[in-house]
């Protein structure tokens, strides 16, 4: 029995590398299955690219992609190995979270990319890893996906970030403790200190909402938070140019904050805790602070211990644990 | 035979003069905006406001709603826009009235902002730009009806603070405004149109009362404040030109 498999094995092997050359096996199909995105009605429409859309095939090329060190030229690397689902999706330092992505329109930092998840991706592809086509075109697997998904037979980097932008537009989070107790019809409240936390939040005594506010906790742009006197990195204005954008960054979605710390570009603050102290009194002033700041003469917002806990409180009902563990955004090896 | 095709044809010749389409046209309005005069360029701390200090603005943006027009027999022509401006999209300076009938227009006027009918949590359509002008104070509804931000020197002493005019329906008070401007008659036939719709923003801080920044960093929550800028709001839009395009 054992023999036999493995003979069964190394014939298909044979047979493999017998069609490499010729024409498409007459296994393969190109018949993608299109894929149904679910999020709640709160959340915005998402822009599809007409070009790609969404397959189930293409959608689990792009996870496999997104975990599989053959996308990197020495093999050495993998997008998963920085961007980590139990961190949803980010780690140490300064890696950026991927989490309801399929609603940016800028991406880094700096914003040094704009446009599309494709667009992005290709960039990560071909920029970012240098990704090296033959090695997935060598290998046993990649040409029949890439044939299912996009009926190529060539692999290119585009079809590859377009493989990755389809799995990043599924990787959604929403369903925090948040969307349970603050959107109607769940029957779950809210304890005190969140509720307190909530109106800190999105009232002008914290003012975090105009930042980091709607359904994605993100408002999608850039601003001078006031982290420095003298911003360095120089954030945006490296991108354009332009010295009113000394300093701004892009607001990261407060989704899964608990889980995706040191916080900052640069990974200054190691917990919530600091972070909040930082608004609450530890602004500093520099010539692009944005005008929301508009203690920051005062250092900050002062906010007493207790209201310090209740915004906490309320962070933490940004997390989302179903999200971390969902089988669907795992490695498929 | 001959006399009834005759008929025929004179009462289809007939039939066609009467249906023959009327014209109509695409009105743009298009925005540009001064400071007390000048020409308004993003984050320049160089304008003079009534309080005393030099000001800069940041950041700009706004909804008109409810936009019409009405012609010299007060009929009223109205396309259902609700329009953002944003100072970061330039696209957003120009809008478009399509399929404006043939007449002669005499008025525009608008909502500054939103009226009770779409100020409510989730009145406008689930965009990203509109979930970006949510108003969510425990206790309010609706959306920004405009974010008017920037800096200022205080009383040029050299000390630059910051401001953030926000305005929207703040405890139970609606505050948008409606304005209504004559136009030089727009004799609209089968053609399109633009009207320059003027909005001078330092208008937003006087007339009739000076606005003051200091004590006014954020002013999403203080009715006081929201009627003066409202008030101010009468002399912020004038018509510039209007032309064939
Ligand atoms: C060595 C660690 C590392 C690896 C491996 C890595 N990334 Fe990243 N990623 C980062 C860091 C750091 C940032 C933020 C960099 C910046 O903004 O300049 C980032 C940012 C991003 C962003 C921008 C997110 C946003 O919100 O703007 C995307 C998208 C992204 N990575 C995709 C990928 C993809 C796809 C791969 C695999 C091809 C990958 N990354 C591999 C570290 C990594
Ligand atoms: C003027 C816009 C603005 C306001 C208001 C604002 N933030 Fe931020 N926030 C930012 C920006 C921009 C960053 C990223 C800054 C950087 O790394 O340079 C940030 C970063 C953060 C981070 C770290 C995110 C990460 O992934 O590293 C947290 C947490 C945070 N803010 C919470 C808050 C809270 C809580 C409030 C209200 C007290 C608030 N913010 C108000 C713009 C803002």
């Amino acid at each position: 029995m054992r023999i036999l498999s493995t003979f069964i094995v190394f014939l298909i092997l044979v047979l493999h590398s017998c069609t490499k050359d010729s024409e498409i096996p007459n296994s393969w199909t190109y018949n993608p299955t299109p894929y149904l995105l679910e999020f709640p009605d709160e959340f915005p429409q998402m822009q599809i690219e007409l070009a790609n859309p969404l397959t189930v095939e293409g959608v689990q090329l792009g996870r496999r992609l997104y975990y599989d060190q053959l996308l990197h030229p020495a093999g050495m690397h993998a997008c998963s190995e920085c961007h980590l689902q139990q961190s949803s999706f980010s780690s140490s330092a300064e890696v950026l979270p991927h989490i309801n992505l399929g609603w940016n329109s800028t991406f880094l930092w700096n914003g040094k990319i704009s446009g599309t998840l494709e667009d992005i991706m290709q960039f990560e592809v071909d920029d970012f890893f240098h990704a090296d086509m033959n090695r997935l075109e060598q290998d046993s697997l990649y040409p029949r996906l890439f044939f299912e998904a996009f009926g190529t037979e060539t692999i290119t980097s585009t079809y590859t970030a377009r493989a990755l932008a389809q799995f990043l537009r599924t990787v959604i989070s929403s369903n925090a403790r948040y969307d349970n107790v603050f959107l109607p019809g769940s029957g779950e409240f809210p304890t005190e200190e969140e509720q307190n936390g909530y109106d800190i939040f999105f009232s002008e005594k914290g003012d975090c909402f105009h930042c980091h506010g709607g359904i994605l906790f993100t408002d999608n742009n850039f601003h001078n938070n006031g982290l420095d006197t003298q911003p360095s990195p120089i954030g945006r204005s490296a991108i354009t140019g332009n010295p009113n954008d000394l300093g701004k960054f892009k607001s990261p979605t407060l989704r899964n904050i608990a889980l995706t710390g040191p916080y900052m570009h640069d990974g200054r603050y190691t917990t919530l805790e600091e972070v909040i102290d930082f608004y609450s009194e530890g602004l500093k002033i520099s010539p692009t602070i944005d005008p929301l700041m508009k203690q920051a003469h005062k250092g900050g917002i002062h906010l007493t211990g207790k209201e310090k806990s209740d915004l906490l409180a309320f962070l933490h009902t940004l997390t989302d644990t179903t999200f971390i563990t969902n089988p669907a955004f795992n490695s498929p090896f | 035979m001959l006399r009834s095709t005759i008929l025929l044809i004179f009462s289809l010749f007939l039939l066609t003069q009467c249906t023959k389409k009327d014209g109509s046209g695409t009105v743009t309005i298009q925005l540009d905006h001064s400071v007390a005069g000048n020409a308004f360029e993003v984050d320049q701390l160089k304008y003079a406001c009534q309080a005393g200090h030099t000001y800069s603005i940041v950041n700009l943006k706004y909804y008109l709603s409810e936009i019409k027009l009405t012609d010299k027999h007060g009929q009223i022509i109205s396309r259902g826009n609700i329009h953002l401006f944003d100072i970061q999209n330039p696209a957003s300076a120009s809008l478009n009235l399509d399929n404006i009938p043939d007449g002669d227009y005499t008025q525009l006027s608008f909502v500054f902002g939103l009226s009770e009918i779409q100020n409510v949590d989730g009145g406008l359509i689930n965009t990203l730009e509109n979930i970006n002008m949510e108003w969510p104070i425990p206790g309010d509804q609706g959306y920004h009806y405009m974010k008017f931000e920037g800096r200022y020197d205080s009383l040029n002493t050299g000390i630059v603070r910051s401001f953030n005019i926000h305005t929207g329906a703040t405890k139970g008070n609606q505050n948008y405004l409606e304005i209504t401007l004559p136009i030089q008659t727009l004799i609209l036939r089968d053609n399109n149109w633009t009207i320059h719709l003027q909005m001078d923003l330092n208008e937003w801080l006087q007339n009739p009362t000076t606005f003051d920044f200091v004590g006014h960093e954020a002013i999403m929550m203080d009715q006081s404040a929201q009627e003066i800028i409202k008030a101010n709001g009468g002399t912020v839009f004038s018509i510039g030109s209007v032309k064939k395009t």
